[in-house]
């Protein structure tokens, strides 16, 4: 059956994906590994639920597998979650296939065999627009479709797992930090802060507006002031909040990255340079040391 | 002796890039840097030569502006550079840099370890290490935080979202490797001066035997413009602008 064929180890992102594929009246076929999960996409609008039966955990031993089954099925376009697990399964496939890939498209539009596809370059300060012809693999964010509903009957095919790459424990992460993805308000620091101990300043002016406390990278991964899920960038949590204020932060691109879908961007920062002005609603340029306290006071009151 | 390949990309500092009024991106300013995570992949493939045994050595794919990375690349450790020199590299995408790199990596040959980052700071696509999988038809593991040898066996721990996985696979392997794994280190005068005198082998692109016809057309390339409203508060003395600061986010409904 030529179509889309879809797969996320996120069962509400897969769903997403077949929304992108039913807005544009493509036939959609979703790919699972368990029959726990052909059961619940069964009801997300797809045509087809493809549940393949293998003997691996690690759905990564499957990309081999993938490729031949959308080979025979004659697939245009192989559209993934975009997990760790997604992106690595999906270059493998590509590889296999070796076919063109888009990862983390940004924007995606299918017409008549011809996929234009736009990505984020230099950690977001740069758009790329690409054109492929012929089949393609690409991965695709959480929160950019939406999911639609409707039945699938569940087609299972028996696959063939490489097994070479062996699962010996899984281990949930405790997170020890907050999830600033859901976050409403997050104050962030950068290298600007002189010393740990002045993260005060910035977890009393996020109390004062009911933020999460974010970072930049260097302040988790060089100064192991705050947990790594803190820090904001491309790398790091992409957030979305309402009110993102910034203290201490320069705003290299792969940071801004990651907030720029807030509603409203604070910066305050010595640097009257700083790439982060420019990227901000409002700005004071000045000591933080001093501006913040004074910001808290002022929301307080 | 085996060797434990670490791959690079040379590229250009996304710090230096200017974007024009008209969106067109100017790159001719941008000085050359190893991409960063790649520090971290030739950090580890020197930690494993240490631990595994084998020889570090360091890959990379780019024109002829990448002849500066290859000293860069050795003060960071590896004992010997491989540079596939290819003006082919700067419209290269996802499938030829792996096929480019599999094929410079059959002819370095007797090899253990294949180090990736996940993704280069320019285009973070993050296919290379699976896609060299693909290509040479070796096991992968990406998103790794940890590696531990055991004669010819790798246990590495990866890091999801939400969870961690102790997998183990026998070598020869590709893997990639997240910042998290180490902590790249900054070379000493020595280490600049040692580099110099290490071997380079240069591979062109005929040598590899590869289509260099790139599969994703590049149709456009654009400044990402971020539409704020960039209003500095700078009237008064610091607690006017707080002032000013506060009553503007009352105005937004964001406090």
């Amino acid at each position: 059956m030529a179509g889309v064929y879809i797969y996320s180890d996120r069962m509400d992102l897969a769903a997403e994906l077949v929304g992108f594929v039913k807005e544009n009246q493509n036939s959609a076929q979703v790919l699972c590994f368990t029959q726990a999960e052909a059961d619940q996409l069964t009801s997300i609008g797809a045509d087809k639920v493809c549940y393949l039966q293998g003997d691996s955990p690690l759905v990564e031993n499957y990309g081999q597998a993938i490729a031949e089954y959308l080979k025979q099925a004659n697939a245009e376009l192989f559209v993934v979650g975009a997990t760790a697990r997604g992106r690595d399964l999906a270059a493998r496939v590509a590889g296999y296939l070796d076919c063109a890939m888009v990862s983390d498209a940004s924007s995606l539009s299918l017409e008549s065999g011809k996929l234009r596809a736009e990505r984020m370059m230099y950690g977001g300060a740069v758009v790329q627009s690409e054109e492929i012809t012929g089949l393609c693999v690409v991965t695709v964010a959480a929160g950019k479709y939406q999911p639609v509903t409707g039945s699938a009957s569940v087609e299972t095919v028996q696959v063939t797992a490489d097994n070479r790459v062996k699962l010996l424990e899984t281990a949930p992460i405790v997170k020890e930090g907050v999830d600033l993805r859901q976050a409403c308000n997050v104050v962030c620091v950068g290298l600007g802060l002189e010393k740990e101990e002045d993260l005060k300043i910035a977890r009393d002016l996020a109390a004062a507006i009911d933020a999460e406390l974010g970072c930049t990278r260097g302040v988790a991964e060089e100064r192991h002031w705050l947990p790594v899920e803190q820090y904001i960038g491309i790398s790091g949590a992409i957030i979305k909040p309402q009110l993102y204020i910034s203290m201490g932060v320069s705003g290299q691109v792969q940071h801004v990255f990651g907030v720029r879908d807030a509603k409203v961007i604070v910066a305050i920062d010595s640097n009257e340079k700083a790439p982060i002005f420019r990227s901000a609603d409002f700005g004071i340029v000045g000591d933080m040391y001093e501006i913040v306290p004074l910001l808290t006071q002022a929301i307080k009151g | 002796m085996s060797k434990i390949i670490a791959c690079y990309k040379w590229v250009a500092d996304e710090a230096d890039i200017k974007i024009n009024p008209d969106l067109t991106v100017d790159l001719k300013k941008a000085k050359g840097k190893i991409s960063d995570y790649d520090r971290n992949a030739i950090e580890a493939a020197v930690q494993a030569a240490g631990s595994l045994g084998g020889k570090a050595v360091s890959l990379t794919f780019g024109n002829a502006s990448a002849k500066q990375s290859l000293k860069d690349a050795l003060s960071r450790g590896p004992e010997e550079g491989y540079w596939i020199n290819a003006e082919e590299a700067a419209t290269a995408d996802g499938s030829i840099t792996a096929k480019a790199l599999a094929a410079a990596i059959n002819k370095i040959g007797d090899y253990s370890l294949i180090i990736c980052a996940e993704g280069a700071s320019d285009t973070y696509a993050r296919q290379t290490a699976p896609r060299i999988g693909a290509a040479l038809n070796l096991p992968v593991i990406t998103s790794v935080v940890q590696m531990t040898f055991n004669g010819n066996s790798l246990t590495a721990v990866r890091k999801l979202e939400d969870s961690t996985e102790t997998v183990q696979t026998e070598l020869p392997a590709v893997v990639a490797i997240l910042p998290e794994a180490n902590e790249p280190t900054i070379p000493g005068l020595k280490a600049v001066m040692a580099a110099g005198k290490k071997p380079v082998t240069e591979y062109t692109a005929a040598d590899l035997g590869i289509d260099f016809t790139p599969k994703n057309q590049v149709t456009a390339v654009k400044g990402y413009v971020m539409n704020r409203k960039n209003i500095i508060f700078n009237e008064g003395s610091t607690a006017d602008q707080v002032k000013a600061l506060a009553a503007a986010l009352r105005k937004e409904c964001v406090l």
